[in-house]
């Protein structure tokens, strides 16, 4: 690791700020995420997560305060930053008209990877994400899994220190829900960083050593599982405790609601 | 399901004709009462069709007994069949009971469901107006109390065959039309619209110039194929040669059944095997590796070669920079070629073709659509954003070169101005080289989203950046070139300047490749210093 006196923070935000006209999405949030865990961003729609993890990976442009990934200044070092972040964002487009491996060969070679080295790689990776079959079909004609699975391929391809995934797991069936897992398990025990985001708190619980807990634009929570779950028994428990939507009792009303005719 | 077993004998006897013809009238006034600007659409669209229609109808009633009114009352019915050949597979959502897969659960054999079918797309728009254009034709040739009779049996089987070609045609299609090819072919028919009018403008032209005489050698032709065969019997019979009307209308009636037998072969078949838009052909991605194999190793090495084969990749596969290319090829070489042709043009008109495919320059990144991410998280400097615009400079160089310098040279061959040769050329290559600099620029300053169904080209909000974008920028691109318009002026005029006219040529690729230079050099910081702006313009729609 070349982290220039960063200590173990893969990643340091102070003070972030993103604002949409009258709508604040990002609240000035304050973020240290350690280097070599499994890190989970999660929170309800629209808490801010795909605004931050954009800021962060230097795609969005924040109003207001610093980011730092592996001690080097995402707006004033791209070149140290780009370099060493692999990223899948969530709502954008891949340049769909290209098959599968032509696409992981454009990116690895945009990257400055020599052209041999992409092609090894890239036939492993489609090999290991059960892609190879589909290697030579348009990324239009793939299904949601197959999008997502060559996303995470292309942000694995120069090996980078910090993978960010914003949902990586959305409307993925579950065979490729597994293998994007066992490749990410493989990926951080090698000593990398992964980040996510997701709003299903079983799957952050299973994966995550590392949690964030985001809402309203702000981080209500932050630490390892153990300490944001806290008393709670579930992630999910402590979760809706954290962004207050534990007060709502549903008992009492809908009171005519099963149970057959009264 | 019992019942029905009892009730479905029944069923396959009664007529399902009045039925299928009713649900299209109910589909009709439904889609009427959904909304009321498309209720406003659909009245004006019909009294435009009409009035066209009618328009049409009382120009052929003037023309009746001119000398080659034949012709074009001919020539006449073979365009609107092809209009009815082609409609379907541009414009697929139109008619609902197009898609006979709806129909597919319920108990219908092939025979009457294509009489039903036939009858239902008998109403409508399109048939009107195709019913008055037909009476047009047919009357306008008839003469005599024979040629009346055999007019109106011509009239039934040309609109028949015009019917049945569109529902043949679409039976047949309907997989690719229900699948993203299809919708990638939809995007491309604004193209063919565009074309086709810059080719019927001409085509008028030059009838205007050269009178209907022109249109001989075509009904030569077109006499014999349905329906403007059965036009033409009509033709025949006010002639007195009864054989020959007897063929074409036999040869008419014989493309109808014909059709309709295709027609009703499709039907079974879709309405028997499944619905294949799940299943992708595999073979045709493996086509399309092998198509560009071969490009990549004729491309340079690194960031460079790579953008250069994107770009051209996309050139080749991505719907809206296809239908963006072809238009700007086409048009680039029907203007001046065109008018060369009818010796109208000037040789200076071939800068056109350099002029429209240097627009393909602009906007690069809103080409890409918010795919931009992956660019801009491999642009850490300048240098990487000024390889990237060049790489994408050079592969429509690569494309435009050589076409720019081929329409010249045609238009030039074409009008016998060799002497003009070194100097227009030298012209659109600086042309070009402005063309790719202000386009550059442009592209860093004023991005736009360019959306990637319909038929937009901006999205919405937008359209004062795109215009900016365009407009100023052509602007830009005329006045970088002034001095080399002036030392072409001034070869023109001065006394002993034509003997110096061959030097406009290293001169303005020289001041061309120059300008692309400079404009690249200014593009590239601002790209790098602004991809978060950028991405988030092009990301829109």
């Amino acid at each position: 690791m070349t982290g220039a006196g960063a200590g173990s923070a893969a990643v340091r935000v102070q003070g972030l700020w993103k604002r949409f006209g009258q709508q604040v999405a990002v609240a000035g949030i304050d973020l240290e995420l350690p280097a070599g865990k499994f890190i989970g961003l999660v929170g309800p729609n629209g808490a801010g997560k795909t605004t931050t993890l954009s800021m962060v990976t230097g795609l969005l442009r924040p109003d207001q305060g610093t980011v730092e990934v592996v001690g080097h200044d995402v707006w004033r070092d791209p070149v140290a930053v780009k370099a060493r972040i692999g990223v899948l964002p969530e709502g954008l487009r891949l340049f769909e008209r290209l098959s599968g491996r032509e696409l992981l060969s454009y990116s690895g070679r945009l990257r400055g990877l020599p052209g041999a080295e992409v092609d090894r790689r890239a036939t492993q990776l489609l090999d290991v994400l059960d892609l190879a079959g589909a290697q030579h079909k348009l990324v239009v004609d793939y299904s949601t899994g197959m999008r997502k699975k060559i996303g995470l391929a292309t942000a694995l391809l120069h090996n980078p220190e910090v993978l960010f995934l914003d949902e990586p797991f959305e409307g993925v069936d579950p065979v490729s829900a597994q293998t994007i897992r066992g490749v990410l398990e493989r990926y951080t025990a090698s000593g990398a960083t992964v980040v996510f985001s997701s709003h299903v708190m079983e799957l952050v619980e299973s994966l995550c050593d590392w949690v964030a807990v985001m809402a309203a634009g702000r981080i209500r929570a932050q630490g390892t599982l153990a300490e944001v779950r806290g008393e709670a028994p579930t992630l999910q428990r402590a979760f809706l405790e954290l962004v207050g939507a534990q007060g709502r009792d549903t008992a009492s009303d809908l009171d005519w609601l099963g149970g057959g005719p009264r | 399901m019992s019942a029905g077993a009892h009730t479905s004998p029944a069923a396959g006897t009664a007529p399902i004709t009045p039925v299928v013809v009713r649900l299209k009238l109910s589909l009709l006034r439904n889609g009427l009462r959904q909304s009321g600007g498309r209720r406003a659409a659909y009245i004006t669209s019909a009294v435009v069709a009409l009035l066209f229609a009618a328009l049409q109808l009382t120009g052929f009633l003037a023309l009746r007994g001119h000398a080659h009114i034949a012709s074009v009352s001919v020539l006449a019915a073979a365009v609107l069949a092809l209009g009815w050949a082609v409609m379907p597979l541009f414009f697929p959502g139109g008619d609902e009971t197009l898609d006979p897969t709806r129909l597919v659960m319920l108990p219908l054999r092939p025979r009457p469901l294509v009489r039903a079918l036939l009858a239902a797309s008998l109403v409508g728009i399109g048939p009107l107006f195709t019913v008055l254009l037909l009476v047009g034709c047919v009357v306008s040739v008839a003469h005599g109390a024979a040629a009346y009779a055999v007019a109106v049996l011509a009239l039934a089987l040309a609109l028949l065959v015009c019917v049945a070609l569109a529902r043949a045609v679409a039976a047949a299609n309907i997989r690719l039309l229900t699948s993203r090819k299809g919708r990638d072919l939809a995007v491309l028919s604004g193209l063919v619209i565009a074309i086709g009018a810059q080719l019927v403008n001409f085509g008028m032209q030059r009838l205007g110039s050269a009178g209907l005489a022109q249109l001989e050698p075509a009904r030569e032709v077109l006499q014999w194929v349905p329906p403007a065969s059965a036009v033409a019997a009509v033709d025949a019979t006010s002639r007195g040669s009864y054989g020959i009307a007897a063929a074409q209308l036999a040869l008419t009636a014989a493309a109808l059944v014909v059709l309709l037998g295709l027609w009703a072969r499709s039907l079974t078949r879709l309405m028997t095997s499944p619905d294949a838009s799940t299943l992708q052909p595999a073979d045709a991605a493996v086509r399309e590796r092998s198509r560009s194999g071969g490009l990549a190793r004729l491309l340079p090495a690194g960031r460079t070669g790579t953008v250069m084969e994107r770009s051209l990749r996309y050139v080749w596969r991505d719907p809206k920079t296809k239908a963006a290319w072809v238009t700007s090829l086409a048009i680039g070489l029907i203007v001046p070629v065109f008018n060369a042709l009818q010796g109208t043009g000037s040789p200076y008109f071939a800068c056109f073709a350099a002029g429209m495919l240097g627009i393909q320059m602009y906007n690069q990144f809103g080409q890409d659509t918010s795919a931009f991410w992956m660019v801009a998280l491999t642009v850490s400097t300048p240098r990487d954003a000024y390889v990237e615009l060049r790489g994408r400079a050079l592969a429509l160089l690569l494309i435009t070169l050589p076409y720019a310098t081929l329409v010249t040279v045609v238009t030039t061959a074409l009008l016998g101005g060799w002497t003009r040769l070194p100097e227009v050329l030298g012209l659109s290559f600086a042309l070009l080289g402005a063309m790719l600099a202000t386009g550059a620029w442009t592209s860093a300053r004023f991005p736009y989203s360019i959306p990637q169904e319909g038929y937009k080209n901006v999205a919405p909000g937008q359209a004062g950046l795109a215009w900016i974008s365009i407009f100023g920028g052509m602007v830009a691109a005329a006045l970088l070139c002034s001095p080399v318009i002036a030392l072409l002026i001034w070869a023109n005029v001065s006394a002993n300047g034509h003997t110096w006219a061959w030097l406009l040529l290293p001169t303005g690729a020289a001041y061309g490749a120059t300008l692309t230079f400079v404009g690249l050099r200014l593009a590239a910081p601002r790209t790098a210093a602004r991809l978060p702006e950028i991405l988030t313009a092009v990301s829109k729609g």
